[in-house]
C-alpha cells in the first residue's frame, strides 16, 4: 500500500522505512554544512592575533632495514629568494603557496585533535610531490612525516617535534 | 552609486576571483577537479550577467561542497570573505523587495568594515603587537614569508614596530573613511594596498582579489548614509 503525496510521487512502505533511516544521516550532513558554513556568514575577523610556534611538515622515506637510516627533509620549503618579478605572477597564479599555506592549516588541525582528515591531507600531497628519485632507483615503499613547532626569541630559536606519523604506504595514497 | 550597479560591480569581480581560485585548484586531486570545474563554469553565466541569481546560486551549493571536502575553508579567511560575499550577493539578487536587496548588501558592507576595524581591536590589546613582536615573529620563525630572504627584516625591530602601528592604526580609524567620499576612496586605496603587501610577502593573493569584490557595497552604501558628503 502506497502512500500519495498529491503531486505524482507515491512512496511504498518500504521506500518509507529506508527514507526513515536514511534521514538522520541526511539532517545530520545539513548539520554539519551549516555548522561549516555560519563561520562565513557571521566572522569573526580575528586575523593574527597573536603568533603561536609555527608548524613545518618534514618527512622521510624509511626503507625495509629500518626508518633510522633515512633523512628527514622539509616538506616544501620557502625557496632562498623570491623576485619581485616572481610575487607579481602570483598574484594571479599561486597554487603552490596557497596549498602550503592549507597544509599549514593541516599541521594546526592534525595538532589541535582533527587528526584522521588532517593527517590523510598531509600525507596524499607528500605521496603525490615527493621528489622522483634518482634514474635505476625505485620509488620509496613507505612514507612517514612529522610536525615540527619552530618557536623562538629574536636569534633563539627551538624546534619540538610535536607529532609523529605511522608510516605509510604512498602508492595508497598519491591516486587520491 | 546605485543598488543595481554595485550589484553588477560585484557579480563581475566575484566571477573573476572565483576563476582565479578555482583555475589554481584544476592542477589539484581528481576529487579537487570533479568540485572546481563545475565552480569555474557556473562563474561564466555570472560574468556575462546571464541567470545570475541561478549561477550564484549553484555556486554556493559547490562552496558547501567545498567546505565539506576540506572540513572548512580550504584557505582560511579569504574563504570565509568568499562565502559571505557569495551568500549577501544571492541574497540581494533573489530578494524580491528593493528594501530587502539594499539590506542583504548593506550587510556586507558593515561586514567588510568590522573585518578590518575588528582586526585592528585583536591587535592592539595585544602587547605583542604594541611592541612590534607580532610582526618580528611572523618575519623570524613563522611559515609565512614567501622566501628565506625576507627573513632579514626580522633585524629591523624599529621598522616593524612602526608597521605593527601603521596597520592596527587604519584598521581601527577604517570606519571613519565612511565619512565623506574622498576619504572612502583613499582608504579603499590603502586597503587594497595593504592586501597586495599581504600577497607579496606572505603570498595571500586570494585575499586581495576577494576583498576587492566588497568595495562595491561599500561605495554604495556611503552614499546611502551620507548622500551629501
Amino acid at each position: 500500500m502506497g502512500i500519495g503525496f498529491g503531486f505524482g510521487v507515491t512512496f511504498g512502505a518500504e521506500t518509507c522505512v529506508k527514507v526513515a533511516m536514511i534521514l538522520p544521516a541526511e539532517i545530520e550532513a545539513v548539520m554539519r554544512s551549516l555548522t561549516l558554513l555560519l563561520p562565513a556568514l557571521a566572522p569573526s575577523w580575528r586575523f593574527f592575533p597573536s603568533v603561536a610556534p609555527s608548524p613545518r611538515i618534514e618527512f622521510r622515506a624509511p626503507q625495509a632495514t629500518g626508518p633510522e637510516e633515512a633523512e628527514w627533509r622539509e616538506f616544501r620549503p620557502a625557496p632562498r629568494k623570491v623576485s619581485v618579478g616572481a610575487m607579481l605572477k602570483r598574484m594571479f597564479w599561486n597554487p603552490g603557496r596557497n596549498e602550503t599555506l592549507f597544509l599549514v592549516t593541516c599541521a594546526e588541525r592534525l595538532l589541535s585533535g582533527e587528526i584522521e582528515f588532517a593527517r590523510r591531507e598531509i600525507a596524499s600531497r607528500i605521496a603525490r610531490q615527493i621528489p622522483a628519485p634518482p634514474a635505476g632507483r625505485e620509488h620509496a615503499p613507505f612514507l612517514q612525516f612529522r610536525l615540527v613547532l619552530v618557536s623562538g626569541h629574536g636569534s633563539d630559536f627551538r624546534s619540538d617535534v610535536a607529532y609523529m606519523s605511522p608510516v605509510f604506504v604512498p602508492a595508497d595514497l598519491a591516486a587520491a | 552609486m546605485s543598488l543595481d550597479s554595485a550589484i553588477r560591480m560585484t557579480e563581475v569581480l566575484v566571477a573573476l576571483a572565483f576563476i582565479q581560485q578555482s583555475l589554481e585548484h584544476l592542477r589539484g586531486g581528481r576529487d579537487e577537479r570533479r568540485l572546481y570545474l563545475p565552480r569555474l563554469l557556473a562563474c561564466l553565466p555570472l560574468l556575462l550577467g546571464f541567470a545570475a541569481p541561478w549561477a550564484c546560486l549553484a555556486l554556493l551549493a559547490i562552496g558547501v561542497m567545498i567546505l565539506r571536502r576540506f572540513h572548512g575553508p580550504y584557505n582560511g579567511g579569504s574563504d570565509r570573505m568568499s562565502l559571505l560575499v557569495l551568500c549577501c550577493l544571492t541574497l540581494a539578487l533573489f530578494m524580491p523587495v528593493e528594501r530587502w536587496r539594499a539590506v542583504a548588501f548593506a550587510y556586507l558592507a558593515a561586514q567588510l568594515t568590522l573585518s578590518y576595524f575588528v582586526s585592528g581591536w585583536v591587535k592592539i590589546v595585544n602587547p605583542d603587537w604594541r611592541s612590534g613582536r607580532a610582526l618580528r615573529d611572523v618575519f623570524s620563525f613563522s611559515a609565512y614569508p614567501v622566501g628565506e630572504n625576507l627573513r632579514g627584516w626580522a633585524d629591523y625591530p624599529g621598522l616593524l614596530r612602526v608597521m605593527c602601528w601603521a596597520v592596527m592604526g587604519f584598521e581601527l580609524l577604517f570606519p571613519l573613511c565612511l565619512i565623506t567620499r574622498p576619504t572612502l576612496i583613499a582608504g579603499l586605496a590603502i586597503a587594497a594596498t595593504f592586501h597586495f603587501a599581504n600577497a607579496c610577502l606572505f603570498g595571500l593573493n586570494r585575499f586581495f582579489w576577494i576583498w576587492l569584490t566588497a568595495y562595491p557595497s561599500l561605495l554604495w552604501f556611503q552614499e546611502r548614509l551620507f548622500p551629501l558628503a
